[in-house]
């Protein structure tokens, strides 16, 4: 899928913009500060709805604006879509062909995007919210049950921590209703770990042929899954759900002591292995960039094998964080395949050379000069 | 400049509405101000009723002027079913299908931690009083929405029940009628399957 149009108002520093893209590579020029990464960010929250930056709409709108306003045209195998969305400091209204979407879970997916920051490449090494998240929002984009149960785990997941403390000040003391709870979060845990485990599968598939391209065929990488559960219960959804069940009820004093639930999707993590060696303790940096890059990339196939079509592809920065030979690799994966947004400060850049035809667009002060 | 008492008492009062903000209460106030005085006089009087004249049905909870409500003393409805809802408003809703004739109790919520409200603070302890008393009622059928918040209370109600040996039930969830499944958003349809019914 490509992005042919975007028009933004009020978006950051962009008081009006209107712009119209190239299926393939455009490259966002400029010094800094001048809003490159603001204009992937634009894409980025046109498609998910949220920011990767902030959780806070406020920041997003311009300092003297009430509103901002993104409106992009969606190009797809089965025809263009238009996406509307409004955000206001303390609400978004999100629209498909005009339609307004209730629910955000019925038009996220409408526009699928991979960022690709400089942070990514400390996907192995960082901490494991980083991991989850990353495992959140990419699997959200490409299953719509699997958003549908992340939402839902989180929701009930405030509900029962708060219970939880409750029953520790003595503020409360009923029993059958934390077990209620606790059955309740196992059910939408059971199915949000099930389809982790799945997706991670198909992940690592595609991900080990690019890693053994980038490593000259000496390693391989593999994913785990790392859960309190042990591996042969993560088999189905039932039995997953069980698991945790039966973690909840042996351990229920100790989480009414902590006030907070200790098991399920928020504690889970992502190990990955090359040559069935943990990369983030026994890796070298540049084992654990090659890592983080095929894995990437290989979010790439795995979209267009769960939803039929390539994503658009952001990358903010990453070109200048690796090495010649990364940097080629990375550009053979994605020309002529995937539409790309790269941001860049100079065009002098080697990698600028590999790059067949770019659509180049000079970004100065919220501008796009022409 | 600041607004004479008599406007800002009457706009802090919209305010407690739900979904009216400043500005909208701000409209409303002075549209009141230029109300006929009959009408803002019937107005008044009818929002002092809903304190005076009504009250909650000892037995159910539902909203009445008589205690106990007209559904709780009519013999001839059927007293083996009670349907279990959140709120007095949906035993209107009920009561406009005209096709069940059980009694009603009324929740005045769902469960929600985060809201400040448990078990305790809903309308639970004198269903359970009722079931006890009550030979009669055979069959409880639990109402609450298709929230996270109305299925942990549908669930607690049914493990609290059903060890006295009655049988509770769940309203189906699903496709609303004569609507296409072309046109269900997928977690609806997702839901349907799920909870799908033999034939
Ligand atoms: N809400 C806002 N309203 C107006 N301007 C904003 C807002 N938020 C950020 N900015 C401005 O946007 C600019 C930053 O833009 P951006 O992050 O896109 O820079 P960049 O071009 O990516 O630079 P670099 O090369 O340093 O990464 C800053 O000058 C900042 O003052
Ligand atoms: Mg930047
Ligand atoms: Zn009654």
């Amino acid at each position: 899928m490509q992005v042919t149009d975007l028009k933004l108002q009020n978006f950051r520093n962009y008081q009006k913009l209107q712009a119209h893209f190239s299926s393939g590579i455009n490259v966002l020029i400029g010094a800094n500060a001048q809003g490159k990464t603001n204009l992937l960010e634009a894409l980025y929250v046109l498609a998910l709805t949220r920011s990767h930056r902030t959780n806070n709409n406020r920041e997003l709108i311009s300092w003297e604006a009430a509103t901002a306003d993104l409106c992009g045209v969606v190009q797809r195998n089965a025809g263009t879509i238009q996406l509307e969305l409004s955000l206001r400091p303390k609400n978004k209204r999100a629209k498909l062909n005009h339609i307004e979407q209730a629910k955000l879970s019925s038009y996220i997916g409408a526009l699928n995007v991979i960022l690709f920051a400089p942070e990514d490449l400390k996907l192995v090494k960082g901490a494991p919210q980083q991991r989850r998240r990353f495992m959140d929002i990419e699997f959200g984009q490409m299953s719509n049950r699997y958003l549908y149960n992340v939402t839902q785990y989180r929701h009930i997941l405030k509900q029962r921590n708060n219970y939880l403390r409750q029953l520790h000040f003595h503020q409360a003391h009923d029993l059958v209703y934390l077990a209620v709870l606790s059955d309740q979060l196992a059910a939408y845990a059971a199915e949000v770990i099930y389809q982790r485990v799945q997706l991670l599968q198909k992940l690592q598939h595609w991900s080990q042929s690019i890693h053994q391209e980038i490593s000259h065929q000496k390693e391989i990488l593999k994913f785990s899954y790392v859960t309190a559960l042990p591996k042969d219960k993560l088999t189905s959804v039932e039995s997953i759900y069980q698991g945790l069940r039966a973690q909840f009820e042996a351990n229920r004093d100790k989480e009414i002591r902590q006030g907070a639930t200790l098991f399920g999707p928020h504690r889970d993590d992502l190990r990955f292995l090359v040559n069935g060696k943990d990369v983030a303790v026994y890796g070298s940096q540049g084992q654990q960039r090659t890592a983080a890059l095929a894995t990437k990339l290989a979010e790439i196939d795995l979209m267009k094998e769960e939803t039929g079509e390539y994503p658009v592809l952001l990358l903010d920065d990453v070109l200048s964080e690796l090495d010649c030979e990364r940097q080629t690799h990375l550009l053979t994966a994605i020309q002529d395949k995937v539409q790309t947004f790269l941001t860049t400060t100079s065009m002098s850049d080697i990698t600028m050379k590999l790059i067949h035809s770019p659509a180049v667009f000079r970004i100065q002060a919220g501008k796009i000069l022409e | 400049m600041q607004y004479p008492e008599p406007v800002a008492k009457l706009i802090d009062s919209y305010m407690h509405l739900p979904g009216i903000g400043e500005k909208t209460a701000t409209r409303l106030a002075f549209f009141t101000v230029d109300m006929d005085a009959d009408v803002v006089k019937n107005f008044s009087q009818a929002l002092l009723d809903t304190k005076d004249k009504l009250t909650f049905c000892s037995i159910c909870g539902n909203l009445t002027e008589h205690d106990p409500c007209a559904i709780c003393s009519d013999p001839t409805r059927d007293q083996s079913q009670v349907v279990v809802v959140e709120q007095a408003k949906d035993v209107m809703t009920m009561e406009k299908m005209k096709d069940y004739h059980g009694l009603y109790h009324v929740l005045h919520g769902v469960m929600s931690p985060i809201e400040g409200r448990g078990p305790e603070e809903l309308n639970i302890s004198s269903l359970i009083q009722r079931l006890q008393k009550n030979e009669a009622i055979k069959e409880v059928i639990i109402a609450t929405n298709a929230t996270p918040e109305g299925d942990a209370t549908a669930m607690y109600l049914a493990r609290l029940l059903k060890p006295a040996g009655l049988r509770v039930t769940r309203l189906a969830r699903g496709l609303s009628v004569g609507s296409d499944i072309e046109y269900a958003d997928e977690m609806t349809l997702y839901k349907a399957v799920e909870g799908r019914t033999e034939m």
